[in-house]
């Protein structure tokens, strides 16, 4: 097992040279220059040049990856070129709310998948398997920051439930978790009720019918159980976007979050907090792959042994 | 087997519905505080320091006292000065301090602090507000003298910016460059409770307050204790907020959604003074607008009349000139005032050669006139844009339309290859001429590329040849006048700040005397 874990965390390093280089050249590769936010009417050429002195806009592009790779391998981010604190600070300042809707949501996207994907399996086939399926279906094809303007015109302005924006207690929480966390409901769902409905054709139920257990039973403790290997494999998989999902989300609903922090500094070409920000959540996406991975290799020796 | 199923899947929808539930009572503010949603170019302003600021929001303003307050009609009242005196040759400012002024942390403001502050500047991103000052000379504990280095009749003006809001020393000092990121202490009538960027900054009501500006009737403590100045970068969610209630007061109303907030009864909606101009900009460099009489037939082919109307629905008014009308040298002779007369247009274009083909569009040796229009790609400028197309399609230019987002429009404009372009400033000073179209600002922000000899010696004139406020502005006045009769741009807008307020919940006062709602207008407002 634990070569396992190695082997699968040594993939790692040349993964995150490629993503680093390609986060870099992205946003490098854009038109636009940080410097310009930061002048205003009256600023001489003068400063403009300093500033871009200071914060090495003036080097080659190979050079300027250089400088902030081998700062970055000293887990240095560099600080903010617009506003003017270390990056480090600003993702960590951002990251518990992030973490919050991003958990909240996996949370959400696993209960009311799996609970879905029950019902469908139950009545499958029946108008109330279709009206799921395809209700789930058209809420998670949505764009999310779409969907978030629809959920924010039905149960903020026409009911009034909840507030319109903001991160202020629980409520403001509920409609960016159900529009980050639909698309999941509808994966978890499909691979729920899939797999509930091969495991129900199975020897072993109509043995547990024939002795007389009664249906819910069956269906809960037998069947569900044994349905929810590959769920759970799925579930691993969207660890990842824990962090990554929720981008536009947070811009639409003004939370704070990593989210909101990288579209304003993008808007304003903050390199070194671009940077920052996307190579953060890229880590993060590849890592809860990994932490996926190996959870799913604990279960199922199967596995461990085909990685070899 | 049906009641299983039922707990799961309506457990989920129970968790979800208490929780909504409970928490509505908590969201709704409490009578004591007034949520304020900042205007879109007012957010992501990274911290509260204003000596190191290149952006600051009405938050700075709360917080810190300036010397000086400038109204709305461009005249300057005492503030934390209670009176000044220039002298004659513009070299000798000397200003008379307010007494018993103390900062949130119990420092008093005297005469010293001006010296420290003044000193602050040299070497920061605003250096140019105090370039000028040679040095600041304490005369006794309440009087200063600034002796400059060369007359600046602009001091004022910038005395009464944001960024000369006046910091406490000690406070400044202690937080070692780190200043107005967790602390910020002024003489306000705010003091800072919390600030998290790009979301909200909370501040509550400055007890000790006695000290206001000549702007506002009540001189002492804020009537609102609290207040939370929230930023939202998404304009729906913005307009949802104040049509539902969630916000007090909306800084800047999205264009688009003034007509929908009108329709609200709770919404007052009161337009401020114009702040900032939109113009058509050419590329002065090359053809077909280095040439004087294209700029001119352009310039009388556009109708600023309907960019008004279907736009901004009326709010503002038609721009005829660069500058915002509350200003002195906006008020130029009205023969350089630039207006729609499409014959005069057609008739431009055939004296500079371009002839009208049988197709419409018009050719000078072999060439048609196909120009590029270039636009930011928020909704205003974009309808800008179309208008501006459909304008020059009768007098048989074609422009074709290309969208950027702000900061890649900016980046196109450095390499040159634009023709045309919907441009937009808001600055309430003339030297914005400057800014705009100084030889020394090519490629940006001079991205006319305006270099010329005549234009270039009014401007250094206006610049740095005046010893006070009313020669500076003949200056320029006279560089304006100058900029107008080469046609460098086309005035299309002049655009003015929507603020809506929640009027079931506050009354600010029927007459607001600053540029914006600012610390006078917040100080005397009151609740229902």
């Amino acid at each position: 097992m634990s070569s396992f874990i190695l082997r699968r965390l040594l993939a790692v390093i040349p993964t995150f040279f490629v993503v680093s280089l390609t986060v870099f050249l992205l946003i490098h590769l854009v038109p636009g220059d940080p410097i310009d936010s930061l002048m205003r009417a009256g600023s001489s050429p003068a400063l403009r040049e300093q500033m871009a002195a200071k914060y090495g806009l003036d080097r080659s592009l190979f050079e300027q990856y250089i400088i902030w790779m081998g700062k970055v391998l000293t887990l240095d981010f560099g600080t903010s070129i617009i506003q003017g604190r270390p990056v480090a600070a600003l993702i960590a300042q951002n990251l518990p709310s992030s973490l919050t809707l991003g958990g909240t949501a996996f949370l959400f996207s696993s209960l009311a998948g799996i609970a879905a994907g029950v019902l469908a399996a139950k009545y499958y086939g029946t108008r109330i398997d279709s009206s799921i399926t395809s209700g789930i279906l058209l809420g998670s094809t949505i764009p999310s920051f779409w969907l978030a303007l629809l959920l924010i015109l039905v149960f903020a302005v026409w009911l009034g439930w909840v507030p319109v924006s903001g991160a202020r207690g629980w409520s403001s929480l509920v409609l960016p978790v159900i529009a980050t966390g639909l698309g999941g409901v509808a994966l978890v769902a499909r691979v729920t009720k899939v797999s509930m409905i091969e495991i129900g054709r199975q020897d072993f139920v109509t043995l547990l019918r024939a002795k007389g257990v009664s249906e819910s039973r069956i269906r809960l403790q037998h069947i569900l159980r044994h349905a929810l290997v590959p769920v759970i494999s799925i579930l691993g998989l969207r660890i990842g976007w824990i962090l990554g999902g929720a981008i536009t989300v947070e811009v639409v609903f003004a939370r704070p979050g990593l989210g909101s922090l990288l579209i304003r500094a993008l808007n304003q070409r903050d390199y070194p907090l671009v940077q920052g920000c996307l190579l953060m959540l890229s880590m993060a996406v590849i890592l809860g792959t990994i932490i996926g991975d190996i959870a799913q290799a604990a279960m199922d020796p199967r596995q461990r042994e085909a990685s070899k | 087997m049906n009641r299983r199923e039922l707990l799961i899947s309506s457990s989920i929808l129970a968790i979800a519905s208490t929780s909504l539930f409970s928490n509505v009572a908590i969201a709704a503010a409490s009578p004591s505080e007034a949520t304020i949603v900042l205007s879109s170019d007012e957010n992501g302003a990274p911290h509260l320091d204003p000596i190191r600021a290149t952006l600051l929001s009405v938050t700075a303003g709360l917080i810190y006292d300036r010397l000086i307050a400038m109204s709305n009609d461009h005249t300057f009242h005492p503030h934390l000065a209670e009176s000044w005196d220039e002298s004659e040759d513009g070299l000798n400012w000397t200003f008379v301090l307010k007494k018993n002024v103390r900062f949130h942390d119990g420092e008093l403001f005297n005469a010293d602090t001006v010296v420290w502050w003044i000193s602050k500047f040299e070497g920061s991103a605003n250096q140019h507000v105090s370039s000028a000052i040679d040095r600041v000379v304490v005369v006794d504990e309440h009087n200063v003298r600034f002796e400059m280095k060369r007359p600046d009749p602009n001091l004022l003006y910038n005395l009464a910016s944001y960024f000369m809001g006046i910091p406490s020393p000690k406070a400044y000092e202690a937080a070692a460059g780190n200043f107005g990121v967790i602390e910020a202490v002024g003489t306000g009538p705010y003091k800072l409770e919390s600030f998290a960027v790009g979301q909200e900054t909370v501040l509550v009501a400055n007890e000790e307050y006695a000290w206001g500006s000549e702007l506002s009737e009540n001189k002492g403590v804020p009537e609102i204790k609290r207040l939370v100045l929230r930023e939202i970068q998404d304009s729906s969610a913005t307009f949802l907020e104040m049509d539902t209630g969630g916000a007090d007061i909306l800084m800047g109303v999205p264009t688009e959604f003034v007509p929908r907030l009108a329709l609200n009864a709770d919404v007052e909606l009161r337009n401020m003074p114009a702040t900032g101009v939109s113009y058509l900009q050419f590329n002065t460099s090359s053809a077909p607008f280095s040439d004087r009489l294209v700029r001119q037939a352009i310039a009388h082919a556009v109708d600023q009349e309907p960019i008004l109307k279907a736009v901004f629905s009326g709010s503002g008014a038609t721009a005829h000139q660069f500058l915002v009308s509350s200003l002195e040298e906006s008020k130029v002779q009205p023969e350089f005032l630039i207006r729609k007369d499409t014959e005069k247009a057609k008739q431009l274009l055939d004296q500079a050669g371009w002839l009208l083909g049988s197709d419409g569009i018009r050719t000078k040796n072999g060439q048609p006139l196909k120009v590029r229009l270039w636009s930011a790609s928020e909704t205003a400028y974009k309808r800008m844009a179309e208008i501006v197309q459909a304008q020059l399609k009768p007098v048989g230019v074609i422009a074709e339309v290309a969208l950027f987002d702000s900061a890649s429009l900016r980046d196109a404009l450095r390499k040159g290859d634009h023709q045309l372009v919907i441009s937009h400033y808001d600055w309430d000073n003339a030297d914005i001429l400057d800014w705009c179209f100084s030889a020394k600002n090519i490629p940006h922000p001079n991205s006319s590329r305006w270099d010329n000899p005549r234009s270039e010696k009014l401007r250094e004139d206006a610049m740095s040849g005046a010893r006070n406020w009313r020669e500076r502005v003949a200056k320029y006045k006279e560089y304006h006048e100058n900029l107008l009769e080469n046609f460098v741009f086309v005035p299309l807008h002049e655009f003015e700040k929507t603020v809506a307020v929640n009027r079931s919940r506050l009354a600010i006062p029927e007459r607001i005397r600053e540029t914006t709602v600012g610390s006078a207008t917040l100080l005397d407002t009151r609740w229902q």
